[in-house]
């Protein structure tokens, strides 16, 4: 089954003075992730450190985006990071730059299988669900 | 039945003091960000789901629970409330803005010993 999507959170984060397309990535990824509370880990007993995040960041100006600093908002998880262009830049009306929204969905996923006959008179795990028990 | 998300979210009515509408804004607003994949990508049904809703209001007796819960298009939500969220009182005009705070949880029966996470292949 392999790579298994589990979950999709958004959010949204804005610069309003700075004119920091960083900054406003990263608001969009606290705010994608602090809405909601995941427990996947614990629902299937699985480790924390397993999930896989996928984040994508939409911003006018994909390139000031510091990938590293977006990545260092995760708690845990194994992270990747997208820019792409999007978001919204707002001009000021008085000309003086713009205000920055910037788009973050984040994609929460495991690695998993179902465990083969599970139930089904096969008692005995063969090597390889041995092995994937801690 | 274990709890997969927990998903908050606030809602407000600036003029009318109505707490229902801000109550069903902060549940549209807490699941509006987020969706759950895993039904489809790991064959749950949505049936299986059960929905336990909270929300936080100044004036708990005046929320219309039935209208919080129609804001949920599955899960057969029940819907608690409580004294909680604020109000913001404006004396100069006599109004209230009411604010909502709104908890959406979903839980589903999972089998943990079904799933495992996948051994890399030697050969990928």
């Amino acid at each position: 089954m392999a790579k298994t999507r589990m979950a999709l959170e958004m959010g949204m984060g804005s610069s309003l003075r700075s004119g920091d397309y960083t900054r406003a990535a990263i608001r969009a990824v606290e705010d994608a992730l602090w809405r909601n509370s995941i427990s996947f880990a614990e629902a299937f007993g699985f480790d924390k450190s397993d999930m896989l995040i996928d984040i994508s960041i939409g911003v006018q100006k994909p390139d000031l985006v510091d990938r590293d600093a977006v990545k260092a908002v995760l708690p845990y998880g194994n992270g990747e990071v997208k820019l792409l262009e999007g978001g919204l830049d707002i001009e000021k009306p008085d000309g003086s730059g713009v205000t920055i929204m910037a788009n973050a969905a984040i994609i929460v996923s495991f690695d998993m299988e179902r465990v083969e006959a599970s139930g089904s008179g096969a008692t005995k795990p063969d090597a390889q669900t041995q092995g994937a028990e801690k | 039945m274990k709890r997969l998300i927990l998903e908050m979210g606030m809602g407000v009515d600036l003029y009318g003091g109505d707490y229902t509408k801000a109550a069903c804004r902060a549940v549209r607003d807490a699941i509006g960000h987020s969706s759950l994949s895993l039904f489809r990508s790991c064959g749950f049904s949505h049936r299986e789901m059960q929905v336990k809703v909270t929300i936080g209001v100044q004036e708990p007796g005046k929320v219309d629970a039935d209208a919080v819960a129609e804001q949920l298009p599955r899960g057969n939500p029940v819907v608690t409330l409580v004294r909680g969220g604020l109000n913001v009182e404006d004396t100069e005009h006599g109004d209230t803005m009411v604010i909502a705070a709104a908890s959406v949880e979903a839980f589903l029966p999972v089998d943990a010993d079904a799933w495992k996470i996948s051994v890399p292949s030697d050969d990928g």
